[in-house]
């Protein structure tokens, strides 16, 4: 019998990648149509059902499976490489027929990505994350697709409709969207002029893989949004932002055009060399200081870094190494934590600062931390509370006026 | 795979003495649409099907038995276990908290009930109609033979029904599984019908399906095809250790000890543990041929354990004992014995090797604390420059200490009294002994507070040395380095486990000599020190891991019986020694 393997074993094999290559996406159903065909009940049963007495027949479906030999024709594959990644390919067909979580479609980039992985969870890691990203892909497709469908209708729907045509007096154009634009910008321009100063650290490129950085930078597009659309936005710093660094390419690949449009301030220096170090803080949520108000005078520096390999104190040992102040956000203070990490996201950060700025209420500010971490706002007494809005009150009032003088002395 | 949890609670154990559970995302699935949908909830009758294995039984009340046992050790704390023993740690987490077993949380629903006996087609149907949920109803029903284990022959009727619908064509997940089954009941000829029609069918298969047919040829006459199918594995993956165990075990099966010798020369080549099963297996083997290369090969494998700390099971142990004792004209004599405080072994009298590490290999130990633990490649992480140059200054200008203590830690330990009050009592017992003491603490405990009173730290100040760091700088890595800068002499007293030090360093050996180092040198309080003199748990002085003396050979186990976590080690060991110094 060992005869027939030795010979059947590297004949399959030379067929894998021929097949793959003419129709991947039809294998199986192809592998279907075969055996269909050929349903011709074979003769090699050779194990005799009648040891089983007033059985079922229980046997006969293995001889069908058996009679369905693959009858392709032979195509010649030399190359080792390619072996390996025709084999690779089939393994991910064969899981997926055992109903894995591997994707249907692989292209020849992933499958060289999928080889490189370390390890066999590495690559299973790899695997569900290419399925997923194949599903959501799918899914959206066909969203798409309904959509369409719906647009379609209802624009026949108004051709039918479009016989009583009159003439409206409007006292505007459509151009909402420009509008915006350009009353952002306006207030952008504003902002790096007069603006209080936020500053992302992007010195954190090397103590993330690829794809943290990429989350890194899809939260720093976000953050940038958000803070371009509130009243009164911060003026932006990317500090430590080396040209055609990772964080760089990234950014200009994501902005495209934009990049240089963009009103805010990227820069290859230190936050410590453009700011005078005493009224830098820097927020890590490992600071043992808790930050009790928001400081119109201060200068904020969020590390852009996503973290997701547990490096506790990464952040907090920068800042003491460069011998700053540093704060966390009051979350245990005013929430009912429950679980996750402290560590927000750069552009729930952000909007935090943002409602601060303009509020400074912490209630408020806090709505931005995600409801699955924390079960509610802790009753915080009534007297502590009035006091903290004594506290505040003055507060804002001094640093609203300092804030204005600050300004002032940043434009130089 | 997590909705099995929620689900299946109360089987988990069935199927933990499943070797092989490799069946994939669809199954989870089905069954959590079970929990789920099913509004029924009739409750699946494990009695009606085959009984699930003995062994899974077996394990259910060993653990059963185990957890007894650790109840009643707790009662009697005068025979204490050092603090690394197997099952301490354990233990230690019963103390305190309440002893009731989570285990039986949720119970099993579904609303199919599974067949006993083989179902002729239009059973099938009709069971088919009542099946309501997601999933196909083939898939889940033959999941669910295969979670109870269910007999072979119902299987196949439902393989067939399936066949005779779909013009005698079985899915690859259906036919997986059910090799599964034949794999588990042994039913060898079936494999190999199995593994005729894999073959003809598909061109290659997947991890799961070679596993089960490697598992399931090896005890047929066409085991040397589960080398090919190993062969087919390596293509695309390194195969499993099981995979080699597999193999080998099939090799020994048939009497070819080469291909066995050079599977386990591959397996440990790629850097995998072997399973203890596989070991074993060798063994066994063993007894029966006498052959001088075949018994070195044995000696290396122990040495193999040795140097990686492995620890054989009680089994394996009766294994490696009967093998000595079947060499002939050697006259080894085994026993199963403790070991005493002292280090001598109760069986022979012989003392077992120190737990001190060698002159090298504490040199090694030190400098890796320093530079992968303190430092660590970013100074600031756990200190600064120059607390580092202060605490290096401070420890070069005072003499070599005899304990170092971890004040905070100290400090906490007793739930009742200050915690000044606390480190002042353990510092001032010590002091009376007139050892050189070391205290490290943070700043904090300076300023004066209700838990940290200013005479008491004064006074701890006068009688022993005291080294306080930042705030937000660790304590622990001082503490590592003041005690090895100190000498082999020197002990430290904590409480901590110290696991996370010990994770940042940067390969198994070392972390491996940091464990022995700290076997030897840590002090854990046990009582409290007011009323009570302070007690310590007692360090061991010598080292649990294989050893040979020559004619003598000291093999430490675990028992089938304990459970025993990373940090801890076995208790008891196999002692084997020469009657007759031999000719040797």
């Amino acid at each position: 019998m060992s005869v027939t393997v030795r010979f059947l074993r590297p004949f399959a094999r030379c067929l894998v990648p021929y097949t793959f290559h003419r129709k991947r996406s039809h294998l199986y159903s192809g592998v279907l149509q075969r055996y269909m065909s050929s349903k011709v009940p074979s003769l090699s049963c050779h194990k005799d059902s009648a040891s089983h007495p007033e059985q079922l027949e229980l046997d006969a479906w293995k001889a069908t499976m058996k009679s369905s030999i693959q009858e392709d024709g032979v195509s010649e594959v030399s190359d080792k490489d390619d072996d390996s990644l025709a084999a690779t390919r089939e393994l991910i067909e064969m899981w997926r027929l055992l109903g894995k979580e591997v994707p249907e479609h692989i292209t020849e980039e992933q499958l060289k990505t999928l080889m490189e992985c370390a390890s066999k969870s590495a690559k299973r890691k790899y695997l569900r994350y290419l399925y997923g990203k194949e599903k959501a892909k799918k899914a959206k497709q066909i969203k798409k697709e309904i959509k369409a469908e719906a647009r379609e209708e209802a624009k026949r729907a108004r051709l039918l409709e479009t016989t009583t045509e009159e003439q409206q007096d409007f006292m505007f154009l459509r151009l909402w969207d420009r509008q915006i634009n350009i009353a952002l910008g306006w207030k952008g321009a504003q902002a790096m002029q007069f603006g209080q100063p936020l500053v992302f650290d992007m010195a954190y490129d090397d103590y993330m893989k690829p794809s943290e950085l990429q989350n890194t930078v899809s939260q720093l597009l976000e953050s940038e949004g958000w803070n371009r659309r509130n009243v009164d936005p911060f003026h932006i710093y990317f500090c430590n932002l080396k040209i055609d660094s990772a964080y760089h390419r990234e950014l200009v690949k994501r902005y495209r055009e934009k990049w240089d449009k963009l009103l805010l301030t990227a820069t290859e220096k230190s936050p410590v060399d453009l700011f005078p170090k005493d009224n830098i803080i820097y927020l890590t949520a490992d600071s043992p200081n808790v930050m009790t108000t928001f400081k119109h005078d201060k200068i904020y520096i969020i590390g852009s870094f996503v973290d997701k390999n547990a490096q506790t104190g990464t952040s907090l040992a920068k800042a003491k190494r460069l011998n700053l102040a540093t704060e966390c956000l009051p979350l245990d203070k005013y929430l009912q934590w429950e679980i996750g990490n402290k560590n927000l996201t750069l552009d729930q950060m952000i909007r935090i600062l943002l409602c601060l700025k303009n509020t400074g209420n912490w209630e408020e500010a806090l709505k931005f931390v995600p409801r699955r971490k924390h079960t509610g706002y802790l009753e915080v007494s009534g007297q502590s509370r009035e006091l903290v809005r004594k506290l505040k009150k003055t507060k804002t009032l001094n640093s609203f006026q300092k804030g204005s003088l600050n300004a002032r002395t940043w434009k130089r | 795979m997590t909705f099995y949890l929620s689900g299946f609670r109360s089987i988990p154990k069935l199927w933990k003495s499943n070797p092989y559970f490799e069946l994939g995302p669809a199954t989870s699935s089905a069954s959590f649409f079970f929990c789920v949908i099913g509004n029924q909830q009739r409750w699946l009758s494990v009695k009606a099907t085959t009984p699930p294995n003995g062994k899974a039984l077996n394990l259910l009340v060993t653990k059963a038995r185990t957890h007894k046992k650790g109840n009643n050790n707790n009662e009697q704390v005068s025979s204490d276990p050092h603090y690394f023993a197997a099952g301490a740690a354990k233990k230690r987490s019963h103390i305190g908290a309440n002893p009731q077993d989570q285990g039986h949380a949720l119970p099993v629903r579904s609303s199919v009930q599974l067949p006993t006996k083989p179902l002729n087609s239009k059973e099938w149907d009709k069971l088919k109609e009542d099946f309501k949920g997601k999933a196909s109803f083939e898939d889940f029903i033959i999941s669910q033979m295969t979670r109870n284990c269910s007999s072979v022959d119902v299987a196949k009727s439902l393989l067939a029904w399936v066949a005779a619908k779909n013009n005698g064509i079985v899915g690859y997940n259906l036919l997986v599984k059910y090799l599964y089954l034949c794999v588990f009941h042994k039913q060898t000829s079936e494999v190999i019908d199995v593994y005729e029609i894999m073959k003809a069918k598909y061109k290659s298969l997947e991890s799961g399906g070679y596993t089960l047919l490697i598992r399931g040829l090896i005890h047929s006459d066409r085991w040397r095809e589960s080398l090919l199918l190993l062969e087919d594995v390596k293509k695309v993956m390194v195969p499993s250790k099981k995979n080699y165990g597999d193999c080998i075990q099939g090799a020994l099966l048939h009497q070819d000890v080469n291909t066995a010798w050079s599977l386990y020369q591959e397996l440990v080549g790629h850097n995998l543990v072997p399973p203890l099963e596989t070991l074993k297996a060798f063994f066994d083997y063993g007894k029966d041929i006498n052959d001088d290369h075949y018994s070195d090969k044995l000696l290396d494998i122990l040495l193999y354990l040795r140097n990686n700390q492995l620890y054989p099971g009680e089994s394996f142990a009766h294994s490696i004992k009967m093998w000595f004792e079947s060499i002939p004209g050697r006259q080894w004599k085994g026993q199963f014995t403790t070991i005493q405080k002292s280090g001598q072994c109760s069986g022979c009298g012989r003392t077992i090797e120190s737990i001190h590490l060698s002159p090298e290999e504490y040199e090694f130990l030190k400098e890796k604390i320093m530079r992968d633990v303190i430092d660590g490649g970013d100074q600031y992480k756990k200190t600064t420059p120059q607390e580092l140059k202060r605490f290096e200054s401070f420890v070069n200008s005072c003499p070599p200490f005899d304990i170092v203590i971890d004040g905070l830690n100290v400090a906490k330990m007793f739930s009742k009294g200050r915690e000044s009050q606390n480190l002042l009592g353990v510092v001032s017992q010590l002091a009376q002994q007139n050892l050189q003491l070391l205290v490290l603490g943070r700043k904090h405990m300076l300023r004066p507070s209700s838990l940290w009173r200013k005479d008491e730290m004064e006074q701890v100040r006068k009688q022993a040395h005291c080294f306080f760091a930042d705030n937000i700088s660790e304590d622990d890595p001082f503490l590592l380095y003041a005690t090895l800068n100190s000498g082999n002499h020197c002990k430290f007293i904590t409480k901590d486990l110290l696991r996370d030090h010990k994770a940042c360093l940067p390969d198994a050996r070392t972390q491996r000599l940091f464990f022995k180092w700290q076997q030897g040198h840590q002090l854990a309080i046990m009582k409290g020190f007011q009323k009570s003199k302070l007690t310590f748990q007692h360090t061991l002085s010598y080292d649990t891991v294989v050893q040979t003396t020559g004619d003598s050979w000291h093999i430490p186990y675990d028992e089938d019986l304990v459970q025993r976590s990373s940090c801890e080690v076995p208790t008891k060991w196999l002692c084997l020694q020469r009657k007759t110094p031999g000719p040797c």
